[in-house]
């Protein structure tokens, strides 16, 4: 049961990284005329 | 001869007496560079450019190409 | 409850605008971006008496609404569309008191779009100093406003300024100056051809290239004998309506301002002198900039270390406490680690974003403009270089925007493509580490080794970047307008508030935007080293377990053994071999390679790949630097971050072009794909050939 939850929640939050950095840098790029706006896409400054 | 801007020695004064060069950015009339007002030579860069104005209280700092087209009279 | 006030603070730079969002606003605001540009967008919302809200808008500081940058649009583009939904119900012009004819330029300007307009003046503190005085009644009847004399530094008047924004509808709209009198024939046309549009407005339509203008635009041009006009005429009017707007404001402040000079002080002379003196002006730059190297290392290590350990310890205690499984080990080996190499930026990107406001604040950014401009010019870059270049120590992306207010493209486009080249706070991690495992500890004249490598390192960046400007300026064939205007402000002790905010909102944003990526590849990177295809990865126990059945081996050293084999046989071992002969050459082995390839999305992302790789299947508690102290050359034996292979590490990272972030802004303020390509390719793969050549020689 432990193992279960454990693995699930692994799959989630790989899921979850996997989802965020597509949608970042694929998914924002491919529209890029639009830019990233929002907290954008810089991360540094 | 006319005398502009670019002639202009550290410390000395002068008029500015036209500005409608095409040469001439309109930000630089916005901030102040029109006919009439008077313009000093604060500081000179080092290779005597670019420029530190001080234009009718305005501070600003502009190359000594841009001066150059500033016709000016200068105080006696 | 009654509807929120929409506010727009407008002013030119250097009005103290910021600090009036400020005190209105406090730590009521955010940051963003205004859609589909990269131009900043405060707001925040402020308290007003009797219960009401009001939600305000720090506009781009602009010198008029002729605007010339990307920046400046954003104002003419919100004051001309009723539309939109921060349409301010009242504009807020900030103005300087001992710059307040140039100031009312711009005031002018917004009252004749017929928006209520409160006019600010700000810093009333220095009246006494300057020796001004000002009939504030007479100028309230004369502008067609209401007055709010402030200093927010005295923190004086802002419930005063509270108060009239509260009662914005008192607030009158009649124009200063008709448009019609600029030049009678061609405003009396325009408005029989548009009888239902203000004057004014048509007129900035016209005259810029806004993008809310498209539109009307069209309209406009469809009407035949507007087009006549050509462009030198359009910029004679133009400067036709800015003698006008300074003979009205002439003849206000003549009545109401009068200016004691014998009274003045005048302490800005004197600091000039000296700031930008032939020769002190550049020494004291010199020692300023290697006051801020010195500080942002020594300062910084201390928390460094501790945050360094905290989370090797938080790792450990995790591993012990929780349950164990794959989640478990998620946490202490992905997550956790993942995470301290975020935190263990924030002490140095907040002294950074310190010394940089600081300079900004207190008006010394402009000096340095001013020196620099005509070196910079040699290079084919403008004085005005020089603050993205710096401020690129923090980060290339608000850098690359900084070159805005460049007005020759030419130089822009070179100070782009240079600016990755100086050594920004992402690089910072990977040479602190690399340093602290090759360069011995001990001081020469006062300065540590170290601290010394490291701005190496930092002039290494500024002079790549130089020289490249160079070569750029000899290859590019591009002709441009050579404008240079930059205003030189009064010196100001910077406001702590200001300062304290800028920090916390630019470290905020950091951990917030880069801290997402880095921990979302390190979770990646966590499975990737965990779990592996085929036999070789499944049955590493039993494989180890045979292969050293004869030796006896301590418990220890078989698990140790076994978790060492799996990485080797997992997906990111198994990839890492796979580019390992491309990087050998340069002294790396798989591992580095990893990190290489993973932090080609942000730099930042190499010690937390490899910590993430170190931390799998490790159960000591060990910081990252000793981990990596005590990795191993598979191939020559010795330590794998020796002196050669560090150096070249370190080069490579001084070199390439390791940012996605920075690329696409590249691409938008470029607005083509050509120069990022460029930028990518050409820099890594000096970087490479750098790198390669360093570690041949010094092996």
């Amino acid at each position: 049961m432990n193992t279960i939850i454990q693995n699930i929640l692994v799959f989630a939050a790989i899921v979850g990284a996997l989802a965020f950095l597509l949608r970042k840098f694929i998914w924002k790029k491919s529209k890029s005329k639009k830019a990233c706006g929002g907290d954008d896409g810089c991360g540094c400054h | 001869m006319q005398n502009t801007l670019a002639e202009l020695k550290r410390g000395e004064r002068a008029t500015i007496v036209d500005v409608s060069s095409i040469h001439i950015p309109l930000k630089l009339l916005e901030m102040g560079c029109l006919p009439g007002n008077l313009v000093e030579l604060v500081q000179l860069a080092p290779f005597q450019d670019p420029m530190y104005l001080n234009i009718n209280g305005t501070h600003l700092a502009i190359r000594k190409e841009t001066a150059s087209h500033i016709i000016i009279e200068k105080e006696l | 409850m009654s509807k929120q006030i929409n506010v727009a603070l407008i002013g030119n730079p250097n009005t103290g605008k910021t600090s009036v969002f400020n005190a209105l606003t406090g730590l009521n605001q955010k940051v963003g971006n205004y859609p589909g540009i990269t131009v900043e967008k405060k707001e925040g919302i402020c308290k007003l008496p009797r219960g009401v809200k009001a939600h305000i808008i720090d506009l781009p500081g602009t010198y008029s609404l002729n605007a010339s940058s990307l920046d400046e649009n954003v104002v003419i583009e919100l004051l001309l569309n009723k539309n939109d939904k921060d349409f301010p119900d009242i504009a807020v012009v900030v103005t300087d008191v001992e710059n307040l004819k140039r100031n009312l330029l711009l005031f002018t300007q917004i009252k004749d779009l017929e928006i209520p307009t409160l006019l600010v003046i700000n810093m009333a503190d220095r009246m006494r100093y300057k020796g001004i005085s000002l009939d504030i009644d007479y100028l309230e009847a004369q502008l067609q406003t209401k007055i709010a004399l402030i200093s927010t530094r005295k923190k004086e008047g802002i419930d005063n300024l509270k108060h009239l924004i509260a009662n914005y509808k008192e607030v009158s709209v009649t124009p200063c100056i008709k448009a019609s009198d600029i030049d009678k024939e061609y405003f009396e046309n325009l408005q029989k051809a548009f009888p239902n549009q203000l004057l004014y407005k048509l007129w900035l339509v016209i005259t810029q290239d806004v993008n809310f203008g498209k539109t009307d635009r069209k309209e406009i041009d469809a009407v035949a004998n507007f087009k006549t006009k050509s462009k030198a005429d359009l910029k004679r009017l133009q400067q036709k309506e800015t003698i006008k707007r300074y003979q009205f404001i002439n003849n206000v402040l003549r009545e109401g301002q009068t200016i004691d000079v014998s009274q003045a002080k005048d302490l800005r002379s004197k600091l000039d002198r000296i700031l930008t003196h032939k020769v002190w002006g550049y020494a004291i730059f010199f020692v300023i900039l290697l006051t801020i190297f010195q500080a942002i290392y020594d300062w910084s290590s201390v928390p460094m270390d501790f945050i360094d350990s905290t989370f090797a310890f938080l790792s450990e205690w995790t591993k012990n406490q929780l349950p164990q499984g794959a989640f478990t080990n998620l946490l202490a080996e992905g997550i956790i680690p993942g995470l301290g190499g975020i935190v263990i930026f924030i002490p140095q990107i907040a002294f950074l974003f310190l010394f940089i406001s600081v300079l900004e604040e207190s008006g010394y950014m402009s000096r340095v403009v001013f020196l620099m401009d005509r070196v910079m010019r040699r290079f084919g870059l403008s004085g005005k270089s020089v603050v993205p270049l710096i401020s690129g120590t923090a980060c290339a992306i608000p850098a690359i925007m900084a070159t805005r207010n460049i007005e020759s493209w030419k130089e822009r486009l070179i100070t782009i493509l240079v600016t990755p080249f100086t050594t920004c706070s992402a690089r910072l991690p990977v040479y602190l580490i690399i340093i602290s495992l090759i360069i011995p500890e001990g001081r020469f004249l006062g300065l540590g080794y170290q601290a010394l490598t490291l701005m190496l390192l930092y002039f290494l960046g500024f002079a790549t970047a130089v020289l490249s400007a160079y070569i750029l300026n000899k290859v590019l064939k591009i002709k441009s307008k050579t404008f240079f205007v930059v205003e030189m402000p009064n010196y100001k002790l910077p406001m702590f508030k200001n300062v304290a905010l800028t920090v916390l909102e630019k470290t905020k944003s950091f951990v917030f935007g880069a801290g997402k990526i880095i921990l979302a590849i390190s979770i990646i990177l966590w499975f990737l080293a965990s779990y592996g295809p085929g036999d070789d990865f499944n049955n590493a126990e039993s494989i180890i377990k045979t292969e050293y059945a004869a030796q006896q081996l301590s418990e220890d050293e078989i698990s140790q053994h076994i978790s060492s084999y799996k990485l080797e046989h997992s997906y990111i071992g198994i990839t890492g071999h796979a580019i390992e002969p491309i990087i050998r050459p340069l002294g790396y082995d798989w591992k580095i390679g990893i990190a290489i390839v993973s932090s080609f999305a942000a730099r930042e992302v190499f010690v937390g790949t490899l910590a993430t790789i170190y931390s799998v299947g490790n159960d000591d508690e060990a910081t990252i630097k000793n981990r990596m102290a005590a990795e191993v050359n598979p191939i020559l034996g010795g330590p794998l971050f020796n002196f050669a292979s560090g150096i070249s590490l370190l080069l490579f990272y001084a070199f390439a072009m390791q940012c996605m972030s920075t690329l696409a802004v590249v691409k938008r303020e470029t607005n083509s794909w050509k120069w990022p390509t460029l930028q990518l390719f050409i820099m890594s793969g000096f970087a490479y050939v750098v790198a390669l050549i360093a570690y041949q020689f010094l092996k």
